[in-house]
């Protein structure tokens, strides 16, 4: 595994990550907007929304470490008719076009709610067939290995656990510099911080479950699909990499459902928001590490039919 | 114009691997990239008889492999750069100013033809010797085989002569991607998936 995986692991990943954070920061923008108010909900979640930008753009760049030609980078939209990779290229390239302009108009008010929301909307659906396209540019006919339902079942997956996480740890950041410079209008803030951070900690449980359903079906299902390239990419993920993938199941399980449910419990209760706070930023950071360690393997197991 | 192909007699291949020498020379490719590969498929067992003599059903057979110019190219379906064209006969051609390097078609393609150049970082395969073609001449490979295994032609009139079998083990399926190939079994080929043997030489294919 060369430069070259690793910049597309780090470039799917962070994607997903930034198509997750911004459709379950409208989410919860929603519901936020609807009891305390505009004021409040944008007090709440404009500066996460602000860090999405960063995000993408780093892993736009690391898909570019993936070229051997990359001076030749903006042909890759060439072939939108056939290529899903074609696809995947253009729809972020809009995603990070529509995020940006909705993100500006966000944060400097610009033009009614409703225009904004209307933005934010068409963006998130952009988003949604990123990710499906991703998806697609690995389900190749003589890639048995990818070329089943659990690559976009587990690329959503991961698309909306990394997003709840990371929302959930960026509210918590947010919290800490609000309570820091203005002590005291934190207290609407903090309710809201306790809500939002129950269900997505709740939603993260619901999340992982997918995870860990989807995957021994899934190695099942290619251990008895009998081509030899199924066989030979099973041999990898439970012959080399075994060890990676059980701390990869166990780290996800650790990260998203223990962390989870304590994270729903600690929510429960006002004034732990200091252990809340710290239980959110580290789930995100396992669950992030273990995101990572299953898109490794996901590159691991690239086996063709064939020669 | 007809679509070009190859043809491969699987009895009379010896494995000499000259119609792989020929190419990377025509093409000065340098050792570790090969246009055309010589696949080993071997497989086999001894058993013991009640009388205690053995029998043996083992088989060694080569396949050589190049690009198919398929009529159906993944590689072109699947390259964003639309890099990979086919011309009126046949010959499928990377365009290297217009390839990004993304490897792409080497993940797609199941003859694992397209390969990387890691001094333009961009991709290259088999051309068919399209300047020979273009000059009436066979391809290298071609006039390089000692036992004439290789031959090319227009892939209607090999399949008339010769039938229309284009997938034997370690290929793969015919179905995915339409090779230009006719293939000639001998009595030991086995026929695709049948994991009655292994590919003897994986670090040369």
């Amino acid at each position: 595994m060369d430069v070259r995986e690793w910049a597309l692991i780090a470039f799917t990943i962070l994607s997903q990550m930034a198509v997750g954070s911004f459709i379950v920061l409208g989410i919860v923008y929603f519901f936020v907007n609807r009891k305390w108010g505009e004021a409040e909900a944008d007090r709440f979640s404009d500066r996460a929304l602000l860090a999405i930008g960063p995000v993408l753009i780093l892993g736009t760049l690391a898909s570019l470490f993936h070229l051997g030609n990359p001076l030749n980078a903006y042909r890759a939209i060439s072939n939108i008719g056939e290529s899903w990779l074609s696809r995947e290229i253009l729809t972020n390239v809009l995603f990070i076009g529509l995020g940006a302009v909705f993100a500006f108009m966000q944060w400097r008010k610009i033009g009614s709610p409703a225009l904004r929301t209307a933005i934010a909307a068409v963006a998130a659906i952009v988003g949604v067939v990123l990710v499906y396209s991703m998806a697609q540019v690995y389900m190749l006919r003589t890639a048995p290995a990818w070329n089943t339902i659990a690559t976009p079942i587990t690329f959503f997956t991961t698309t909306f656990l990394l997003g709840a996480l990371a929302v959930g740890a960026a509210y918590v950041v947010n919290y800490a510099m609000i309570k820091r410079s203005d002590p005291d209008c934190a207290a609407a803030q903090c309710d809201i911080l306790r809500l939002a951070l129950r269900w997505l900690a709740l939603a993260a449980v619901l999340l992982v479950g997918v995870h860990l359903v989807v995957q021994p079906l899934y190695v099942a299902y290619l251990s008895n699909s009998g081509t030899a390239a199924a066989s030979e990419a099973v041999d990898i993920l439970m012959g080399e990499y075994s060890v990676l993938f059980a701390l990869r199941l166990a780290l996800v399980f650790v990260g998203a459902a223990i962390l989870g449910a304590f994270i729903y419990r600690t929510a429960s209760t006002p004034g732990r928001e200091m252990v809340l706070g710290n239980l959110a930023i580290l789930a995100f950071a396992v669950v992030l590490v273990a995101e990572v360690m299953g898109r490794f393997l996901f590159y691991a197991m690239q086996t063709n039919v064939g020669l | 114009m007809a679509q070009l192909a190859f043809y491969f007699n699987t009895a009379r291949c010896t494995g000499c691997k000259a119609c792989m020498v020929a190419c990377q020379d025509k093409h000065d490719l340098p050792a570790e990239t090969r246009w055309r590969r010589v696949a080993e498929y071997s497989g086999g067992e001894w058993t013991r008889n009640n009388d205690n003599t053995f029998t043996q059903n083992v088989f060694a057979y080569y396949m050589s492999v190049a690009c198919n110019h398929c009529e159906r190219p993944i590689c072109q379906e699947v390259c964003p750069a639309a890099a990979i064209t086919k011309r009126d006969d046949g010959i499928v051609l990377i365009d290297e100013d217009k390839c990004i390097g993304c490897r792409y078609c080497e993940w797609a393609c199941p003859y694992s033809a397209p390969q990387f150049n890691e001094d333009t970082g961009t991709m290259t395969k088999c051309t068919m010797c399209v300047d020979y073609i273009d000059e009436g001449q066979d391809p290298a490979c071609v006039t390089a085989c000692p036992s004439r295994a290789l031959e090319i032609g227009e892939l209607e009139e090999l399949r008339a002569k010769y039938g229309d079998l284009a997938e034997v083990a370690p290929l793969p399926e015919a179905a995915l991607t339409e090779p230009a190939l006719v293939i000639q079994p001998s009595a030991k080929v086995k026929p695709v998936e049948s994991g009655a043997g292994m590919l003897a030489n994986p670090k040369e294919v």
